[in-house]
């Protein structure tokens, strides 16, 4: 048979099929990124959480950032005034991204956030994606001795969320161009 | 292959109205028609269409391989210097596309004809993917085809397994946009939303001129979220120049069809395959146009054009058909390969690929060999020839 063996519709038919609930992995965590503590409790409703968590990443930020020798470099990857110089405490000083938005993973038990989460500072790299330090790395030793590699990304992962939610500044500046029977063809 | 007359269901308008396919007819002139059918031949499918489309998909992902390595090249597809890198980043990445759609001249005899890759916004999809296959189980049931007829069309399982393969890495939210006063368009994202859904991606739709903008450049829905993954029925190439634009490379979003569609939605591609694979029986030689006069028995393309507009042909006996549209800038030229004409119409063959499988097909028939949006839409039927004698 060179056709589909069924062709059901979910939304557009008259008599919509129920839905079964399909989703019940995603539900026993609930993670996020967010940019602010106010977009977190927007989204979680979790004031308390979200302060912590805020906090414990800005505290990380200082310590598990990438770091670069140059600010040239450090802007290589994470772009033009988004790096910040630091300094360990002693001798050394460097470069490092800013924070600029934190990661939230809270447990959820029955559907509702227990107290548990995780969280990490994100950063936003040059092309426009989201890292955070890697959870399985060692975390601040990952630079010790003071040896600062150039490209220590190695020691970020990619955050597969975008934040939920930003300010919009402007609308309408896609759809001027199709006609009006449309753009596909 | 053959074109057959037949009774329309009597009840179709009412299953249309059901199923939400509100634009079976457009500014009062009809666009489903079922007043005929196309008979093939499994052969004629297995032989001339599905196995000629699985290799042209992989000559034309080939093709971008070579393309995002060459400057030449993307200057040769008129794509826009500060989109070349990003291109040539999504493809390097792998990021997933869903669907594209092959037009072939075929009439039976000979090997189809490639006139172009729809791979960026194909429409007529919910009818060839959905209404059509409700056509053949309705008429089957009916006892108006042959017993064992069958399509070429299990375009609905795949689009729902494509998405399948993509729900766990696709990036949240995920958006579907379209522009807002095209019920066409409008419809076929209601229809891939209802695939997604199905396949656990739960997306919202959303108007193109409603997209959002931040100041850090990110893209938002009318709520202010961020969008993680937009599919866009709207043109690689319109989003590139539009105010909004420039955002694209560092955004963020996820595209769907992602940006090294842009290579493959460029007519372009026709000389770049032929310059590769000159003699192959399913291309028509094709060259990039230098703006002399056209030879006759040559058609004259832009680079970017739907829905046959802008297109100049001159056929070989020196006589000239063009239409109009919107459309300018560099084109290219490709060999006159007429449509045959079937009962005064001439069919166009559309022919789906879906994730990377050649997986089903549709027809639309103009009045005229340039295939316009006055084209209909009509089923076709899988018919083994011995029964469509007593049937003829």
């Amino acid at each position: 048979m060179k056709r589909s063996r069924t062709a059901a519709l979910l939304l557009m038919g008259s008599a919509p099929l129920l839905l079964t609930a399909c989703n019940s992995d995603s539900e026993a965590s609930r993670q996020g990124l967010y940019t602010s503590v106010e977009a977190c409790v927007a989204a979680t409703n979790d004031s308390a959480t979200c302060k912590q968590a805020f906090a414990k990443a800005s505290q990380e930020a200082a310590t598990d950032a990438p770091r670069y020798a140059s600010r040239a470099e450090c802007e290589a990857n994470y772009g033009a005034d988004k790096c910040v110089e630091r300094s360990d405490g002693g001798n050394h000083s460097f470069f490092g991204p800013m924070m600029t938005g934190f990661f939230l993973s809270q447990m959820l038990r029955n559907g509702t956030a227990t107290s548990a989460f995780n969280s990490a500072p994100a950063f936003r790299d040059g092309s426009g994606g989201w890292r955070r330090p890697d959870p399985g790395g060692s975390s601040s030793g990952a630079y010790g001795g003071g040896v600062y590699r150039s490209g220590a990304g190695g020691a970020m992962v990619p955050i597969n969320a975008t934040p939920d939610r930003a300010v919009t500044v402007s609308r309408g500046g896609f759809g001027e161009s199709a006609g009006s029977r449309g753009a596909g063809g | 292959m053959r074109r057959v007359a037949c009774a329309e269901r009597p009840d179709w308008r009412a299953k249309a109205a059901d199923c939400g396919f509100g634009f079976h007819t457009i500014a009062g002139a009809p666009y489903w028609d079922e007043t005929a059918y196309y008979a093939f031949s499994l052969r004629e499918i297995e032989r001339d269409i599905e196995a000629p489309t699985g290799e042209l998909h992989a000559m034309a992902l080939d093709m971008v391989e070579r393309v995002v390595g060459s400057e030449r090249d993307m200057e040769r597809l008129a794509i826009p210097e500060d989109f070349r890198d990003w291109i040539a980043r999504s493809w390097r990445e792998r990021q997933p596309h869903l669907y594209g759609r092959m037009d072939f001249a075929y009439d039976g005899t000979g090997p189809a004809r490639l006139y172009e890759l729809n791979y960026d916004t194909p429409t007529s999809l919910f009818e060839a993917a959905f209404f059509q296959w409700r056509w053949l189980e309705d008429q089957l049931a009916a006892g108006a085809l042959p017993a064992g007829a069958d399509q070429f069309n299990s375009v609905q399982e795949s689009l729902v397994e494509a998405f399948g393969a993509i729900a766990r890495g696709v990036a949240r939210p995920f958006r579907f946009a379209a522009m807002r006063d095209s019920a066409e368009d409008q419809g076929t994202v209601d229809y891939l939303r209802d695939c997604a859904l199905q396949a656990g991606i739960d997306g919202e739709l959303l108007a193109i001129e409603d997209i959002g903008i931040t100041a850090d450049g990110r893209y938002t829905d009318l709520d202010d979220r961020v969008i993680g993954c937009l599919f866009k029925l709207y043109p690689l190439e319109d989003l590139f120049r539009e105010p909004f634009g420039r955002y694209l490379p560092r955004s963020g979003l996820q595209l769907i069809e992602p940006p090294w569609k842009a290579i493959l939605s460029n007519k372009g591609i026709l000389p770049l395959l032929w310059e590769a694979h000159a003699g192959h029986p399913n291309l028509l030689p094709a060259m990039f146009d230098d703006g002399s006069a056209l030879p006759p028995g040559w058609v004259r393309k832009p680079l970017h054009s739907r829905e046959g507009a802008n297109i100049a042909m001159r056929l070989p006996d020196g006589s000239e058909l063009a239409t109009g549209g919107p459309y300018g800038g560099p084109c290219i030229r490709q060999a006159c390969q007429p449509l045959t004409a079937f009962d005064g119409r001439y069919p166009l063959i559309g022919s789906w690929v879906v994730g990377d499988r050649a997986c089903g097909m549709g027809l639309r028939e103009d009045a005229t060999p340039i295939t316009k949006d006055s084209a209909c839409f009509v089923p076709h039927a899988i018919v083994e020839e011995a029964r469509g004698v007593l049937i003829a």
